[in-house]
């Protein structure tokens, strides 16, 4: 073949080992073997997919430490309920021994009666601003103190004073352990919250004899006529302002639980998803409640007879038995948590070393390349300047 | 035969050497001069003319010049150069659409992820305003990745829009002047036109790197039309081709009979850039507006399955056009208050039960059939391949330009060192010729002075 010129040749391989040379250096600078999408589609695919289940798992580690931080400090609460009941119990054991005077058994009752306010203080633990035993209803505290009486800020009230429509008053009982929530319809007044709460109290969601009135200062009074429960009432209506504790009203020892049932899950894992929170629905209210069952130690300390002050004894080891089987959850969650945790943190290193894998080159190999390229760059150029001067015209004379 | 022919015959070899070594001069003038066939003299000894028996030559005769050329290559070359055209035409620009995709940039896939893991993470705290206000931050930034994308793709649209125009006006002026060289070619007929035919080869090899062609060449010049068969060349006569905006904002192309012929153009840089204004881009344009319209309803939906931090049912919070058209370039935040999240299933206000339904948008399909993450990756994947694709095609038409160029040159090129040869080749001859007049012509004194006393 005739070979005129070897310029077009010797530009187009200058120009590929300048390619192979721009490439090289990218690769040691930026360690990865895939710059830009087309220098391969599939892992650049398989890449997205990667980086999205890395910032899964990095936030389930965030999860579980989040939840690992509010759990233990559930636990820490809850072990300190316990170490206050079981002091009661011994208390109340000794109490009930049929030497102690009325005096010793006062003494032994405002001891269980500071136990009580111990156990409340915890109930009302605040995580991070929420409330971790009141359920879902977090912004409140979970256990409130009662008292007989509550007024609305707003006056001249009347029966016929309209409510706005939407808003909600909420009375819990103390004493039933129950509560009503009365939501204003379109047209409603006074009245009908009045009707409402009635028919309440004669249902037995509320204690007999609590009542909403008009007082002579023209507030909307709402009170439980049982000096030893109480109630306590909230509302969002602006018709009525808020309604505040009556001064002198408060009822000691009686308290309601504000919170509800509900169980928050929080997910640590693809498929691993654990309960966040303990209600205090499940250990202080209720048939096997803490505080009933203090407050019937307290009252029978103060009065009983030692079978009142027995049975009452039993009510309360009964309520620790409660937590004791209702805390279960709580500890394997905290065990969950924690293997989960070193779970979490191999499947990080997994998921990066497939990352680099996919799109990574080692220095190492990225080095070498270079080093060849470069070589070979220098090669091109050598035999290029060498064999592109030369022409006949140089030699004939 | 006498020294009178001799010298005549002598006479006519200069003439012959001084065109050989004048065309030498005119190759390596031209040695470097784009579409330049080289040419060789057309010698051929005249015919001798018998003088009873005898027949000795009559000397050389310069016939003319020849290019010489390979009507195969040429074609061959025309080929690979709209193959060429349209292949580094689709690559420039999809390598610049491809880094709109690049994972290590605030791309649409890091964002769905950013958002999804904002949204755990406010299930650990429901109540928490901060990490509320997260979530809408995380979605902004979301929308904001989805618009930059559809802008940055309508520019590129735009941009190609622009470069249809432009190519347009050099196929016309290439056409005129290919057409103008018609009837001069046409005159020296049958005989190869020499520079001529090599000034209009070449304008067709760069009418070629415009678009794809279909060419056909004949005695009276060449026939060229597009490669779906609108006329470009006819004769003498060039057709126009239009650029004209349709009502969907691209650039149109008309042939001179009136016919849209733009999904027909094929090859050339037309062609590569009409594939990617109206096909590549407006196929990753629709994916995206269905990836945008859809992770946007999925997540309205998942809020009002739920009550926000006011009890209220959870309002929209993407807004998106009715339709999916332009769902990527339009989509944005419907709330901007954090108490607007629906993150409880039960109206308390700490209860983080529909958050789950806003988690599980991650990892279950879309009515298109995949998972957001999977609808982004395909994507991704298409972009990439794409422009992949269209890499190793400019790859293989760059190396088998320079092959087909070298066997151009082999057929067509000059080289210097045999023009530098031929010259003292032809100088050789030239000397020799002289030496033959020089010889003669002391043959003719001899013959003058024959029989005088000066012959002595």
């Amino acid at each position: 073949m005739r070979v005129t010129t070897m310029l077009p040749d010797l530009q187009f391989q200058i120009q590929q080992s300048n390619q192979a040379l721009a490439t090289a250096t990218e690769q040691l600078s930026t360690g990865l073997r895939v710059n830009q999408l087309s220098d391969d589609p599939a892992a650049s695919a398989n890449m997205v997919d990667s980086m999205a289940e890395s910032a899964n798992v990095d936030q389930y580690s965030s999860n579980v430490s989040t939840l690992q931080s509010k759990l233990q400090a559930a636990d820490s609460s809850l072990s300190s309920i316990v170490t206050s009941l079981t002091s009661a119990v011994s208390i109340g054991t000794s109490g009930a021994n049929g030497t102690n005077s009325s005096t010793d058994r006062q003494m032994e009752a405002s001891q269980v009666e500071s136990l009580l306010t111990n156990i409340v203080s915890e109930a009302n633990t605040n995580f991070q601003g929420a409330y971790i035993f009141a359920g879902s209803a977090t912004a409140s505290p979970a256990v409130a103190s009662a008292s007989t009486t509550y007024t609305s800020t707003l006056a001249p009230l009347s029966a016929s004073t309209a409510l706005t429509s939407g808003s909600v008053i909420t009375v819990h009982d103390a004493s039933t352990g129950q509560a009503m929530t009365f939501k204003a319809a379109p047209g409603d007044t006074i009245a009908s919250l009045q009707s409402a709460i009635s028919s309440a109290a004669s249902a037995g969601v509320l204690s007999a004899g609590t009542t909403a009135t008009i007082n002579s200062a023209g507030q909307l009074q709402i009170a439980t006529n049982d000096p030893h429960a109480g109630i306590v009432v909230s509302t969002d209506d602006p018709a009525l302002g808020s309604m505040n504790v009556a001064s002198e009203t408060e009822v000691a020892d009686a308290y309601v639980y504000l919170g509800n049932d509900a169980v928050n899950k929080v997910q640590v894992g693809d498929s691993l998803s654990v309960v966040a929170n303990l209600p205090g629905s499940q250990f202080l209210t209720g048939t096997s409640g803490v505080i009933p069952a203090l407050n019937g130690l307290i009252a029978a300390l103060k009065s009983g007879t030692t079978d009142n002050i027995g049975n009452a004894v039993s009510a309360v080891s009964a309520a620790l038995n409660n937590l004791d089987a209702v805390r279960v959850p709580v500890d394997n969650t905290l065990a969950t948590l924690n293997s989960q945790e070193t779970f979490l943190s191999q499947e990080t290193i997994t998921l990066t070393s497939r990352q680099d894998s996919l799109v990574g080159i080692s220095t190492a190999e990225a080095a070498s390349n270079l080093s060849n390229a470069t070589l070979a760059n220098n090669a091109v150029l050598a035999a290029a300047a060498k064999a592109l001067p030369q022409t006949l015209l140089d030699y004939l004379k | 035969m006498s020294l009178t022919s001799s010298l005549s015959i002598a006479t006519q070899s200069l003439f012959a050497a001084t065109a050989e070594i004048q065309n030498t001069n005119n190759n390596i003038a031209n040695a470097n001069t784009p579409g330049y066939t080289r040419e060789v003299a057309d010698l051929y000894t005249a015919p001798s003319s018998s003088t009873s028996g005898i027949n000795p030559g009559n000397g050389v005769v310069l016939a003319g010049f020849q290019s010489v050329r390979s009507g195969l290559l040429q074609t061959q070359i025309e080929q690979g150069t709209q193959a060429q055209g349209q292949a580094n035409a689709e690559l420039s620009s999809l390598q610049q659409i491809q880094t709109i995709f690049n994972s290590s940039t605030q791309d649409i896939g890091s964002e769905m992820s950013a958002l999804f893991s904002s949204i755990s993470s406010l299930s650990t705290q429901p109540t928490s305003s901060s990490a509320r206000e997260a979530v809408l931050a995380a979605g902004g930034n979301l929308t904001a990745a989805f618009n930059n994308a559809s802008t940055a793709l309508q520019q590129q649209q735009s941009g190609l829009n622009t470069q249809v125009g432009q190519d347009v006006d050099q196929i016309n002026s290439l056409a005129q002047q290919i057409a103008a060289l018609n009837p001069q070619i046409a005159v020296s007929g049958s005989k190869d036109a020499g520079t001529l035919q090599d000034q209009q080869n070449q304008l067709i090899v760069n009418l070629s790197k415009l678009t794809g062609l279909s060419i056909t060449r004949t005695n009276d010049g060449v026939t060229i039309a597009t490669s779906n068969g609108s006329p470009l060349v006819v004769g003498s006569k060039s057709s126009a081709l239009k650029a004209v905006t349709g009502s969907d904002g691209m650039a149109h192309i008309f042939d001179s009979a009136g016919n849209d012929i733009t999904d027909s153009i094929q090859g050339g840089e037309l062609g590569g850039t009409i594939q990617v204004r109206d096909t590549d881009i407006s196929g990753m344009l629709q994916q995206l507006d269905t990836l945008a319209s859809q992770l946007a309803s999925a997540f309205n939906n998942a809020q009002a399955s739920g009550y926000d931090q006011n009890g209220n049912a959870g309002a929209n919070f993407f807004s998106i056009p009715s339709g999916t058209a332009g769902s990527a370039g339009a989509i944005s935040m419907a709330i901007s208050d954090p108490a607007l999240i629906a993150a409880s299933s039960d109206g308390s206000s700490g209860s983080n039960g529909n958050l789950a339904n806003l988690s599980a948008i991650q990892n279950n399909p879309l009515p298109s059939g995949q998972t957001p993450t999977d609808s982004y990756a395909s994507l991704v994947y298409q972009v990439g391949s794409l422009t992949a694709n269209a890499n190793s095609q400019s790859t293989a038409t760059a190396a088998s330009m320079a092959q087909l160029t070298d066997q151009w040159n082999s057929v067509s090129g000059v080289s210097v060192d045999e023009e530098a040869s031929n010259l003292v080749q032809f100088q050789q001859s030239y000397e020799a010729a002289a030496r033959v007049i020089t010889t003669v012509q002391a043959l003719f004194q001899v013959t003058m002075t024959m029989g005088t006393a000066a012959a002595e």
